[in-house]
Order: structure tokens, then C-alpha cells, then sequence
């Protein structure tokens, strides 16, 4: 995992969800050609392209945006989240159809440079405020949609797995944040484009609703994220800090703990409890959402895997994540906040035989 | 939570998760049908107009150049058809055809239509050449009054026919484009019924409309004289603003 970025092979799932893409596309150009042949059968074939494309751009952006989200209320949900590149992708390039043919259709042959002409056409209309009042409804859309594709392009070329290597997880994840600005910068596109054109109350309530719903989402997402907190005032002089009672966990699964400001996963493995750290090597993927595979805490996102002792990944990768050492003092679980020396195996705690909820004990 | 877990590089993932994900691709199926159908069927319908793109015809008449270049063809005795005259992409009378003005002229080039309104891109310089010099112009302006009037600038290029939809916010880069390329600008108008009628824009006796080419896709009051000049209904402005 360390070396190399490491490809991941084109197995069934990758085919079915591609499959299902493809056919969610060819499904929805279909849709809107067909209706837009019987509502409005002078459009040009541009016209259509050009409308078809960014509908279904504009709607697959809208679950790409959900997936994470759904994903983190509720776990059956993370086969989207597997994926997500390719949608990813494959909005890029019904963005890009849409940008250059717009592009080439309003703004080439004529007396400016089409690129240029595409941000200056009605250049005056950047000052909102003129002649004493607001002049909003006017001002130019074509900058919101430019931006939006820059974006994408940027998300789209980073997207493989070589660029994460480089980049390294955090910073690669913090490109792929960009992707709320893209989506910002299009709800602005959509606004101050084809709703000033169209009249029909359907657009602005559809995109009303798909604000809310993905703002709705994520919000109960974080407040699902909020895990349970420790005080520090209670840390032990050893530098231990009680994280509560211990938690109910079935063999061989994990939770999130919050221990002052960083997460751990606390991991049941062979009836011992293990906290390693909660973030994935690979994408940064919550180890504390995963589960215990083959003797190896597995990423719910990816699966890529750590020996809960010792939070090495099994050889031949050398990825390694930090491991705590926790203690149970009267019933209560106890964890040290700073880790144990990279690559020291620790023994957990133990728990009592056939029970999720151990007996007080003494030492790790 | 389901019991089960999810691995992506494993060939086939759990029976339940399966499940749950054929069902999850059904759901998406539904919605998208749904909300891309009611987009579809929300939109406007693009009115009629026709560009014979790529297909070329042959023009003969008399060329009239100044406020608004026209191709009178008489087609009948005592009577004439003017076809309004732009150039290929947008721009106006291309520059071959310049100079021209009460020459009996003959070329080639793409017929764009919409409704009465009929246009030729001349897209064919070489095919271009004047027959018989000069001819007189056939005074065909027929007088109805000074109006006020207010309405969409539009290029009437676009507008007859090339683009469909080619009016609005969002083709109003394109709209200006052409204005600013020559391309005879027009007052498009609107009854209550949505009947839409497409007044000519132009100066006062032979001069060019002094216009401001952002104003495109923007509602705007315009003043002056309103005539017939033969087919098409033109308005030679003396006062024009802004109006939204
Ligand atoms: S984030 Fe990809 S495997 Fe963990």
C-alpha cells in the first residue's frame, strides 16, 4: 500500500455499479429527449444536447453529493461511496459536453475570441448596482459555470489513485472538498441562467429542494458524528482518561471513541478490546465504522486493513496507524491519549469470556 | 445496522447488501425519471423557424444596402419579397457583398425562415456576382405611424431560425455577439396570447441604428416611425431605453 499506489482491479461490483451508471444516464437522456420531443419538438439538436447534459450532470451531482452523507447514517449504504469516482467522472464530462458546446454555439464565429466573449459578451452587467438599484437578475451566469467546470476538471484529473499517493489523504480529501464550491458556484449557474429564461415554477422549487436536501443530510450526518466525549478533568495521574462504561460491541466490530479532540477506533478482536486510530492511511476512511476481517480491522470504505495490535497493515504493505492502550478500572474504560510507539503491539484489554460487557478489572 | 460488511474489492458483496443495492439503483431509476421528466416537460416550447443549414439555394434580385441590407425579388408582377441579408456565423451583410447597393445581383447561400420573415445567410462569396448594374431599388415602404413599443432586443438571425430557442438570459451572450457582428437587431414582441411578432430595428433613413449590443436578451422601449418596408415591418428608432 505504500510504495505504489496500489490498483484495484476491475472486479463485478466496479462492472455493476458502472453498469448502473451508464444505464441511469442512457435512461435519463432518453427520458428528456423523448419529453422535450413531444413538448418542444422545434428545439435544435443543440439545444437538446446542450439541456440534456447539464440535467443530468446537474441530478448526478446531487446523489455524488448524498452518497457521503447516506453513507455515514447508514452503513448499507457505502457501496455507493465505493465507487464514486466514476460518477464523479462521468459528471465531469457531461459538464465538459455542455461547457464546450455552449462554448462553440453562442460564442464562436463571430468577432471575438469564443473564450473571451464567453465572459464579456454583456460585461456591464457584472456591476450589480447601477442607474440607483439592484440589477441582479441580469448579471452574467456563464462565470458561475466556468468556475464549476474548473473545478471538475481539477476533481476529475486528481481522482486516481497515482495523485492521492502524491498528494497524501489529507491533502487530496481537502481538494475533493472543493466539490460544495463547485456545487455552489452551479446552484448560482442554474439561477442566474435557464431560471431567468424559463418561467415555469417547477425549476426554482427542484432546485430548492435539492439545497435542502443535501444541506438536510449532511447536517444530521455530523450531528450523528457526535461521538462520546471525555473530560480531561478527570484524566488519571498516569495520563489516562476515562472514556465511560464500557460499550456493547459484538465480536469483531468497531466504534468511534472521542477522546478529547481526536477519534480512536475501539476495536473488539478475540474478545480483547484494542483502540487504534480512527483515520484510514488510504483516504483518511473512519477504521472505527469498519469491521475485523481475517484477524485485520478493515476500512469501511475501501478495505484497506491493520492488525488491531499493533496497527501495521499485513505484510507485503507497510501502511501503520497509531495504537492507544486502554485500561478497565471499575467497570469504566480507560484510555491513554497518546499513542504507543509506532508499531508496538499491545495486548487490549481483555473481556470477560462470552460477554460484551466485562467484569471491573485492573490493567491492560 | 445490517450484519453484514461491505468489502468493494471482493467480487460479489453480501446477499442482503445485493439486495438493498438493487433496490437503491431501482429507487434512483424512479427519481430520475421522474424529476428529469418534469424538467422536460417544464420547459417552454421552442417556436417554429427553420435554418437550411448546409443546404444552399440560389438568390437573384436587387441588393439594397444602408439601415437594413435587403434582396428584393420581385416575385410576381408589382410584386416583391424582401429577404432580410446576414452573413455566415455572426455577423451581418458580409463584406463581399458591400458596395453593391442597387445592383441587380445573384449568389448563393442557406435560407432562414420564421413565419413571414424570411433571411439568407450569404455563406458563398464565390458564387456571389452582380448581373446587370445598376437596377433601381422598388420603393416599397409603406408608412403606419409613429409608435412607442417595448420588447426583447433580439439578433434576427438567431431568432428566426438558426438557434431554437434563440432568445432569453441564456442566449444572450450569443444574441449580443451578433449584434455587435452586424447581425440587424430586432424588437421582438409579444400579445397576450404569446403571439410573438419580430419588428426590424434601424436608424432613421440610411443609417445604422446606434445601438448598444449588451442590451441584448433585455427589455428596452423604442420610439419612431413604424412602416412596411414590402413583407417586413420595421421601425426607424429615434429614441430608445432601457425598460426592465
Ligand atoms: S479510506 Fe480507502 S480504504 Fe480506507
Amino acid at each position: 500500500m505504500s510504495d505504489h499506489y496500489r490498483a484495484i482491479d476491475w472486479n463485478r461490483q466496479k462492472r455493476c455499479y458502472d453498469a448502473a451508471l451508464a444505464g441511469l444516464v442512457v435512461m435519463g437522456a432518453a427520458t428528456f429527449l423523448g419529453v422535450t420531443a413531444w413538448v418542444s419538438p422545434e428545439s435544435t439538436a443543440e439545444t437538446l444536447i446542450l439541456r440534456t447534459t447539464s440535467v443530468l450532470a446537474f441530478f448526478l451531482l446531487h446523489i455524488l453529493l448524498a452518497i457521503g452523507p447516506l453513507a455515514r447514517l447508514d452503513p448499507q449504504f457505502l457501496p455507493l461511496l465505493y465507487n464514486r469516482r466514476h460518477l464523479g467522472v462521468t459528471i465531469f464530462l457531461l459538464a465538459l459536453v455542455h461547457g464546450l458546446l455552449a462554448t462553440i454555439q453562442f460564442h464562436a464565429l463571430g468577432d471575438e475570441n469564443p473564450l473571451v466573449s464567453l465572459l464579456t459578451a454583456y460585461s456591464r452587467d457584472y456591476r450589480v448596482w447601477s442607474d440607483g438599484r439592484w440589477q441582479l437578475a441580469h448579471f452574467p451566469f456563464e462565470p458561475f459555470g466556468v468556475l464549476a467546470l474548473g473545478v471538475l476538471l481539477i476533481l476529475a484529473a486528481l481522482s486516481h489513485d497515482f495523485w492521492l499517493k502524491r498528494l497524501g489523504a489529507g491533502l487530496w480529501k481537502a481538494f475533493h472538498l472543493l466539490i460544495y464550491p463547485a456545487y455552489v458556484l452551479l446552484v448560482a449557474h442554474v439561477a442566474f441562467g435557464i431560471l431567468q429564461t424559463e418561467r415555469s415554477p417547477v425549476y426554482p422549487i427542484l432546485l430548492g429542494i435539492g439545497f435542502l436536501v443535501i444541506t438536510a443530510l449532511h447536517l444530521l450526518a455530523a450531528a450523528r458524528e457526535k461521538v462520546r466525549s471525555t473530560t480531561a478533568a478527570a484524566a488519571s495521574s498516569e495520563g489516562f482518561v476515562p472514556v465511560g462504561a464500557v460499550p456493547s460491541l459484538e465480536e469483531g466490530h468497531a466504534r468511534v471513541l472521542k477522546v478529547g479532540r481526536q477519534r480512536v477506533a475501539l476495536v473488539r478482536h478475540q474478545d480483547r478490546l484494542f483502540a487504534t486510530g480512527n483515520v484510514c492511511r488510504h483516504q483518511g476512511g473512519p477504521l472505527g465504522e469498519g469491521r475485523v476481517v481475517n484477524g485485520c480491522l478493515t476500512c469501511p470504505w475501501h478495505g484497506w486493513n491493520y492488525q488491531p495490535e499493533d496497527g501495521c497493515s499485513p505484510p507485503p504493505f507497510d501502511e501503520v496507524i497509531p495504537t492507544y492502550r486502554l485500561r478497565m478500572i471499575d467497570g469504566e474504560l480507560w484510555i491513554h491519549p497518546v499513542p504507543l510507539p509506532t508499531r508496538t503491539a499491545s495486548t487490549g484489554v481483555a473481556l470477560p469470556e462470552n460477554g460484551s460487557n466485562p467484569q471491573p478489572k485492573g490493567a491492560s | 445496522m445490517s450484519n453484514e460488511f461491505y468489502i468493494g474489492y471482493e467480487d460479489t458483496p453480501p446477499r442482503s447488501l445485493s439486495r438493498l443495492l438493487g433496490r437503491v439503483a431501482l429507487g434512483l431509476a424512479v427519481i430520475l425519471l421522474v424529476i428529469v421528466g418534469a424538467v422536460a416537460a417544464s420547459q417552454s416550447p421552442a417556436e417554429p423557424g427553420n435554418y437550411d443549414f448546409g443546404v444552399e439555394k440560389s438568390f437573384e434580385g436587387i441588393l439594397v444596402e444602408g439601415a437594413l441590407p435587403l434582396l428584393q425579388v420581385g416575385t410576381a408582377p408589382g410584386a416583391i419579397t424582401n429577404y432580410l441579408l446576414v452573413g455566415s456565423g455572426k455577423f451581418g451583410l458580409p463584406i463581399f457583398a458591400r458596395g453593391h447597393g442597387g445592383e441587380h445581383v445573384q449568389f448563393r447561400g442557406s435560407l432562414i425562415q420564421k413565419g413571414d420573415a424570411v433571411m439568407i445567410e450569404m455563406n458563398d462569396p464565390t458564387s456571389f456576382a452582380a448581373v446587370k448594374t445598376p437596377s433601381n431599388e422598388i420603393a416599397s415602404d409603406h408608412s403606419i405611424g409613429p409608435v412607442s413599443l417595448t420588447g426583447e432586443l433580439v439578433d434576427t438571425k438567431c431568432y428566426f431560425g438558426v438557434m431554437r430557442p434563440g432568445a432569453g438570459k441564456v442566449h444572450r451572450g450569443c444574441a449580443a455577439r451578433c449584434l455587435h457582428g452586424g447581425v440587424p437587431p430586432g424588437l421582438l414582441l409579444r400579445d397576450s396570447a404569446g403571439n410573438a411578432l419580430v419588428v426590424m430595428l434601424t436608424g432613421t433613413g440610411t443609417s445604422k441604428l446606434d445601438l448598444d449590443p449588451e442590451w441584448a436578451a433585455r427589455f428596452i422601449r423604442v420610439e419612431g416611425q413604424l412602416l412596411m418596408r414590402g413583407n417586413v415591418p420595421v421601425m426607424e428608432v429615434r429614441r430608445l431605453e432601457l425598460a426592465d
